[in-house]
C-alpha cells in the first residue's frame, strides 16, 4: 500500500510540475465546444430564439394572417419562422428540433367565413417552457381575433387550437446539455491518450528496469498508475460537471454518478490505450497506434460529434463502441434517464472489462516491456 | 587465468562515521559474509545470441569487484540477471545467500542498483526522487527523511535539492542517480557503469562515494570500460569479453600474468607478415597485433630495445612515424588475452 500511495504522489507531482501539458488536452475540446457553439448553438442575443415550424395547407389570405403574427415585433426577435410540409414538420418537432409545429390544414379560410367548426393543431416541445406557451398564446389569440372561441370546453362553431405536447422522450436538449457530454468524454479520452504515452518515457529513462531491481511488485506500480489517473479524471470530471451545472445551467441528475462513471471509464479507456501503446515496439508506434484507436473510437463513439446530429446508422454503430457506450452512459446519467440496476450494471461491466486489461498490461509489462 | 569463487577471510569493514543502523540487518546475520554475491556459470541466450556465457564470480563485504570490459562483453546481462531483471537461461546467481530466481523479493531487499542510464525522474526535485526510490524500498519517514538529507550532503546537492532535476548538468544527475541507488543503505551495491559521460570532477567526487560504501561494509559491484577506473577503484575483478570472463583476481594477480612487460604501439606503414618476422628474433618480444598501420608489442624492457626493433622494421622495409610505450596495465592485459583494444 505504501508502495502505491508513493507511486500516486509521484505521478501527481509530476503532472503538477507539468501543467501546460494537461491544459492543452482540455484545451482542445473545449475549443470545438465554443466554436460549434458560435457555430451552431448561440446567437449572441440575450432574448430566447426558438424554431416554428408552420405548415400552411390551406395557403390563403386568412392562413397567412395566423402565420404573419409571428413575423412581427417582438416576436420576429425571438422566433425563426420555418414553412414545412407536415410530414417534415411532426418529424422534426418529434426529434426536438423545433420549439413547436403549427398546422394550418386546408379549410381554414373556408371555417373563418362560415364561422367554423374548424381545428388548428399546435405540437409544442416539452424541453421548452417560455416560448411553446408564448406561440400557444399568440395563436390563440389571433384565432380570437377572427372572432373564434377556443374549442376546449366550448361548444357551438368555433375555430379551435388543438394543442398536443409531444411525448417526454423527443423532447430537444440545449445546445449545451447535446454537447457537454461529449467534450468531457473527449477531454478524458484524450488526456488518457497522452497518459498513456508516459509509459515509453519511463522505460527510456530506465525507470522501469530500476523499479524491477526493488522489492516492490509491478502490479503495485500499476496501481499506482490507476489510482493516480483516476484521481486525476475525477477531478476534471468534478470541476467540468460543476461549471455546467451552476454556469451552464445543464441540468445534472446525479453528481457523484456522473464523476463516478466518467473516472471510471476514463480509467478503463487508459488501461486500453496503455495496453495498445505497449504493444507497439517504439514509442513512435506506440503513440501512432494509441491515435489510431483513440481517434476513430472517439469520432463514432460520439465525442467529436453527438449522437443526436449524427446520420441514425452512424448513432446506432457508433453506441456499439466501447466510447459510444459509455458517452451514452454518461448522458444518461447526466439527465436522469438511468436506473440504479442499471447504473450498477454498467458499473459491474466497466470494472470487469478493467480488471481484464489490468491482466494483460501487466504481463506484458512483466514479460518483455521493461526489457 | 586466476582461480575463482575463494571465499577470502576478511574483516567486515566499518566506516567509524557512520553509525546510522543499516536498514536490511535482519538477512546480515543468517548470512555468510563471503557469499554476499555469488555468481556461478551463469548463461543468458537471447535466440542464437549468447550474451553471457558461464560466468563466475564471487564478492565480499566492503570489496569494489570490478566488471571491466567493452562495450558488448555481456557486463549490463550480468548486472541485469543479479538484479532480477533478467532471468538467467542457465546457471545460478545468489545474493545475500538468496537465489534471485526463487527467492527474487529477499535478494532485491539487499541491493541498491545504479544504472547506466541517468533513472532519475526529471520534473520531480532531487528530494522528491529520492522520497520515491527510497519509499519504493520500503524506507519511511524518519529514517527516509535523515537518510535524505545523509545522501543529499554526500553527494554535494543540498542546496539544489528542491530544483527540478531538469535544471541539473550531467555530473550532478549521476551523483542524483548514484544517491538514489545508496539511500536505503544496500548491502549489495551494482553499479553499471556509473561515470559514463561525467566531466573529470565529478568522476572524482562518484568515485569517492563508491569507496566510501565499500569502507563502510558494502559489497560493491562496478562494471566499466574504462582501464583507468578499475584499476584505482576495485580489489579484485574479472576482465570479460564476448560473454565469458577471460581473467580474474586482484590487480596485483592480473599484472603478473603479463610478466612486468611492456606494450609498444608503433603506428606507421607496415606489411604485417614481414614485420612479424623482422622482430621475431629480438629477445623476449611477443606480437599481439600486426596490422597494415599497427604494429602492438609485448616486450620485457622495451625502452632499452628500441633501438634494434627500429633497425629491424626500417630492414624489413616498414616505415614507423609514431610510438607510443605504455607500462604493464589491464589494458595491456586486455589486448594480451583477446588480440584487440578495449575501446569505448
Amino acid at each position: 500500500m505504501h508502495f502505491i500511495w508513493i507511486s500516486v504522489v509521484k505521478d501527481l507531482r509530476r503532472w503538477r510540475s507539468e501543467p501546460l501539458t494537461l491544459a492543452i488536452w482540455l484545451a482542445i475540446p473545449l475549443i470545438l465546444g465554443v466554436l460549434m457553439n458560435v457555430v451552431f448553438g448561440g446567437s449572441g442575443n440575450p432574448a430566447p430564439r426558438g424554431v416554428l415550424l408552420i405548415a400552411d395547407e390551406d395557403n390563403t389570405f386568412a392562413s397567412k394572417i395566423v402565420a404573419g403574427v409571428f413575423r412581427r415585433d417582438p416576436l420576429d426577435k425571438m422566433l425563426v419562422l420555418e414553412r414545412v410540409r407536415r410530414e417534415e414538420g411532426r418529424r422534426r418537432i418529434d426529434r426536438g428540433e423545433a420549439s413547436a409545429f403549427l398546422v394550418i390544414p386546408a379549410g381554414f379560410a373556408q371555417a373563418v367565413n362560415r364561422g367554423g367548426p374548424f381545428r388548428v393543431q399546435l405540437f409544442t416541445n416539452p424541453s421548452q417552457t417560455i416560448l411553446p406557451k408564448v406561440i400557444e398564446d399568440t395563436v390563440s389569440i389571433t384565432l380570437d381575433m377572427f372572432g373564434t372561441r377556443r374549442a376546449s370546453g366550448a361548444g357551438g362553431p368555433s375555430i379551435g387550437l388543438e394543442t398536443t405536447v409531444i411525448p417526454e422522450k423527443k423532447r430537444t436538449k440545449s445546445f449545451a446539455a447535446l454537447f457537454f457530454p461529449s467534450m468531457l468524454c473527449m477531454a478524458v479520452w484524450m488526456i488518457a491518450n497522452a497518459l498513456s504515452g508516459e509509459i515509453w518515457k519511463e522505460r527510456a529513462l530506465g525507470a522501469l528496469r530500476r523499479l524491477a531491481a526493488m522489492p516492490v511488485r509491478m502490479a503495485g506500480f500499476l496501481v499506482g498508475k490507476l489510482v493516480s489517473v483516476a484521481l486525476l479524471f475525477a477531478g476534471i470530471a468534478g470541476a467540468g460537471l460543476a461549471a455546467v451545472r451552476w454556469l451552464g445551467g445543464v441540468p445534472v441528475a446525479s453528481l457523484p454518478a456522473a464523476i463516478l462513471w466518467l473516472m471510471l471509464a476514463g480509467v478503463a479507456f487508459y488501461l486500453l490505450l496503455l495496453l495498445v501503446s505497449m504493444s507497439a515496439s517504439t514509442p513512435r508506434g506506440g503513440n501512432m497506434l494509441g491515435n489510431i484507436v483513440m481517434f476513430p473510437l472517439a469520432l463514432v463513439g460520439g465525442c467529436f460529434f453527438p449522437f443526436e446530429i449524427m446520420p441514425a446508422w452512424m448513432a446506432a454503430v457508433g453506441r456499439l463502441t466501447p466510447t459510444g457506450w459509455a458517452v451514452s452512459q454518461f448522458s444518461a446519467i447526466l439527465d436522469g434517464s438511468v436506473q440504479t440496476a442499471g447504473l450498477t450494471a454498467a458499473l459491474a461491466g466497466l470494472v470487469a472489462m478493467s480488471a481484464l486489461a489490468f491482466t494483460v498490461t501487466l504481463v506484458r509489462l512483466r514479460r518483455s516491456f521493461l526489457i | 587465468m586466476m582461480a575463482l569463487l575463494i571465499p577470502t577471510a576478511a574483516p567486515l569493514v566499518r566506516n567509524p562515521a557512520d553509525s546510522s543502523p543499516r536498514v536490511n540487518k535482519s538477512t546480515e546475520a543468517s548470512v555468510p559474509w563471503f557469499q554476499m554475491i555469488e555468481v556461478d556459470q551463469l548463461r543468458k541466450t537471447y535466440g542464437d545470441l549468447i550474451a553471457v556465457d558461464g560466468v563466475s564470480f564471487t564478492a565480499r563485504p566492503g570489496e569494489i569487484f570490478g566488471l571491466l570490459g567493452p562495450n558488448g562483453a555481456g557486463k549490463t546481462t550480468t548486472i541485469g540477471c543479479i538484479s532480477g531483471l533478467l532471468e538467467p537461461t542457465a546457471g545460478r546467481v545468489r545474493v545475500m545467500g538468496h537465489d534471485v530466481v526463487r527467492e527474487g523479493m529477499a535478494a532485491r531487499r539487499a541491493l541498491g542498483v545504479v544504472p547506466q542510464e541517468i533513472a532519475l525522474y526529471e520534473e520531480l526535485s532531487a528530494i522528491d526522487n529520492l522520497k520515491y526510490w527510497g519509499g519504493a524500498q520500503g524506507l519511511r519517514n524518519p529514517l527516509l527523511g535523515a537518510r535524505i538529507q545523509t545522501v543529499l550532503d554526500l553527494t554535494g546537492l543540498a542546496d539544489r535539492a528542491r530544483e527540478p532535476v531538469k535544471r541539473f548538468s550531467g555530473g550532478m544527475k549521476r551523483r542524483l542517480n548514484f544517491a538514489c541507488g545508496i539511500v536505503h543503505q544496500p548491502q549489495v551495491l551494482l553499479l553499471d557503469e556509473p561515470t559514463v559521460g561525467v566531466d573529470p570532477q565529478s568522476r572524482m567526487r562518484l568515485l569517492e562515494l563508491v569507496r566510501a560504501e565499500a569502507q563502510a561494509g558494502t559489497c560493491v559491484l562496478y562494471t566499466t570500460h574504462y582501464m583507468e577506473e578499475a584499476e584505482t577503484l576495485c580489489d579484485r575483478l574479472a576482465i570479460v569479453d564476448r560473454g565469458k570472463v577471460i581473467a580474474a583476481g586482484t590487480l596485483a594477480e592480473l599484472r603478473s600474468m603479463l610478466e612486468q612487460r611492456d606494450l609498444l604501439r608503433l603506428a606507421g606503414v607496415f606489411q604485417p607478415a614481414a614485420a612479424r618476422a623482422a622482430v621475431a628474433p629480438i629477445d623476449r618480444i611477443e606480437v599481439l597485433q600486426a596490422e597494415e598501420n599497427l604494429l602492438v608489442l609485448s616486450l620485457v624492457e622495451a625502452s632499452r630495445k628500441l633501438p634494434a626493433i627500429f633497425a629491424a622494421l626500417e630492414a624489413a622495409g616498414c616505415e614507423v612515424r609514431g610510438t607510443t610505450l605504455t607500462q604493464p596495465s589491464l589494458e595491456s592485459l586486455f589486448i594480451k588475452l583477446t588480440g584487440k583494444e578495449l575501446r569505448e
